[in-house]
């Protein structure tokens, strides 16, 4: 393509685009919308994801030893645990390195951190790895008989819960998602074709005066395109702007709810909404050429 | 004795390669064109051979036409209205393909011609059409420019060509002007001057006077013929039997989808 080419290419696009202004804003408009539903629920996919690797990154069994706990206690402890018959594996932490662990989880939780950094009000404790999941329960109770043992934490089942439950999600979107692609490639395909007929002299006159196919055809391609974009990117800016404040709420009314960064979530939706959109536009404007525009 | 044989199977291996070599670089359009050169084929621009049309629902458009336009002529085509004149046209610049027979024009073979090189005629060829189908967002100058813009050409030629064109069918005033600021004889000097700008070897037109009164109608007859002149073959679809009459050009008339007279300065031959 010569540069000529692609002058007139730019410029038929955006005259086309402004001359059916408002059908190219309804069209982009369905996009951003379908797109901020596909968005919302790879928020809501990434959130149940997140829950779920950070239960299954969790031990089996966590102990917590009451702070009043000499060290030797704790280490005469660990040793005790250790000959325990269904143990696999014992792991014993400080406080210290339970504050650095949490850091990690939270990492947007700023207020916390400065609480833990003036007085740690975490406990020292074990991680217990038990040779199979049934032996979980008589473990936890064997350890919570011990005298310094404050308490003793497990989960299992919540985890292949919530696997189920970012299955359902998932499933969920795609089936919307198809729905509404088909909806919104529909309305895009009907812009095109409104741009072609308002165009339908000018690519008569191109035809008989030798303008090649691709010639006439890109023009009306890279405008789905844009329709495309533009609505993802109103989509993204919508569920960007709209999870920074989620994170925020979230943070001082749920402090310990474990939430996906902000930027994990807007690089995935990103992702989404951008292939999303230009998929979108670009079939449904070949789709609209194949009907409309037979050469 | 078998060195010489030897010798001569290695010559006639060596020809034979020469040729299958020469076969390869020179086969389809630069072959065709030597073959053309070479015969009489060189004055040669638009052949038909034994065309019929037939439409889907079985009307015949055109049956068993056969006639050569050489470069330079000047053809009208005569008849009454239906009788194939506009199917004719419509084979000429590929907007139809024959049922039967062979089109050629130039180096194309119109029938085995793909959509992907109907450009490459479309731009060879400048259509001049009774509506004048020009685009009324438009000047007179963008409508002509536009023609070179969609075939990629630079500015610079732009800038160049195009007020040549618009002098040479004499709406030099007129260049900034709208299609509905000008009448219908302007209207029609800016599709002449479209058809041109490209430099097209011959130039089609389909009743290209038929919404003008006598005068204008011979005034834009003119142009074509000073169009000619310059070196352009002209092939024009018309009713104005007077202009006809007055030109004495060469004359094909069709009737019934079928070819009846081909005169070298005929007349137009119908009442009315």
């Amino acid at each position: 393509m010569t540069l000529n080419s692609a002058g007139h290419l730019f410029r038929e696009t955006g005259r086309s685009l402004t001359k059916n202004f408002w059908m190219a804003l309804a069209s982009v408009s369905t996009v951003a919308i379908s797109l901020f539903v596909l968005a919302v629920f790879v928020v809501v996919s990434t959130n149940v994801n997140h829950v779920t690797t950070l239960l299954q990154n969790e031990v089996e069994l966590r102990v917590f030893v009451k702070p009043k706990a000499t060290r030797p206690e704790e280490l005469k402890l660990l040793g005790q645990i250790r000959h325990w018959p269904d143990v696999r594996h014992v792991h014993f932490f400080t406080k210290e390195e339970a504050a650095k662990q949490l850091k990690g989880e939270f990492p947007n939780q700023h207020a916390l951190f400065d609480v833990i950094a003036k007085a740690n009000p975490l406990f020292d404790g074990f991680d217990i790895y038990t040779k199979n999941p049934a032996q979980i329960p008589s473990v936890a109770h064997r350890a919570q008989a011990v005298p310094i043992v404050h308490n003793v934490v497990y989960q299992g089942t919540v985890v292949k819960r919530l696997t189920r439950l970012g299955h359902i999600v998932r499933w969920v979107g795609w089936i919307v998602e198809a729905l509404l692609a088909v909806a919104t490639l529909m309305i895009i395909v009907n812009t095109i074709r409104l741009a072609v007929f308002s165009r339908r002299r000018e690519i008569q006159v191109m035809r008989l005066v030798g303008a090649t196919n691709w010639f006439i055809r890109w023009p009306f391609i890279l405008e789905g395109l844009s329709i495309g974009i533009f609505g993802a990117l109103l989509a993204e800016v919508v569920v960007s702007a709209g999870y920074r404040w989620v994170v925020g709420a979230a943070a001082r009314a749920l402090p310990f709810w474990p939430i996906a960064s902000l930027h994990t979530v807007v690089d995935r939706t990103a992702l989404f909404t951008g292939i999303g959109g230009l998929a979108v536009g670009g079939v449904a404007s070949i789709i609209a050429l194949r009907r409309f525009l037979r050469v | 004795m078998k060195r010489s044989q030897d010798l001569s199977i290695a010559h006639h291996a060596i020809v034979q390669d020469f040729k299958s070599v020469c076969r390869k670089l020179w086969k389809c359009e630069a072959w065709e064109r030597t073959e053309k050169i070479v015969g009489e084929g060189v004055r040669r621009l638009i052949r038909l051979d034994g065309v019929t049309k037939r439409y889907a629902n079985g009307h015949h458009g055109l049956v068993n036409v056969s006639l050569t336009v050489n470069r330079g002529d000047f053809v009208f085509l005569v008849g009454p209205s239906g009788a194939g004149k506009s199917t004719l046209i419509r084979l000429l610049y590929g907007e139809d393909k024959a049922t039967a027979g062979e089109v050629m024009i130039d180096q194309f073979r119109l029938r085995s011609m793909t959509l992907r090189q109907l450009p490459r005629l479309r731009r060879q060829l400048g259509i001049v059409f009774q509506d004048v189908k020009l685009l009324p967002t438009r000047t007179v100058f963008q409508n002509v420019a536009f023609a070179m813009e969609v075939v990629g050409a630079s500015r610079r030629d732009i800038m160049r060509r195009v007020p040549q064109v618009i002098e040479l069918v004499g709406l030099k005033n007129r260049r900034d002007n709208y299609p509905d600021q000008l009448s219908g004889g302007e209207q029609q000097r800016v599709g002449i001057a479209r058809a041109l700008v490209n430099q097209p070897i011959y130039v089609l037109a389909d009743e290209p006077t038929g919404n003008l009164d006598p005068e204008t109608a011979a005034d834009i007859m003119r142009l074509f013929v000073e169009i000619n002149r310059r070196g352009a073959t002209v092939v024009m679809a018309t009713h104005a039997r007077d202009l006809v009459n007055q030109l004495q050009r060469r004359v094909i008339a069709i009737e019934g989808g079928r070819m009846v007279r081909d005169d070298v300065r005929g007349a137009y031959g119908y009442d009315a």
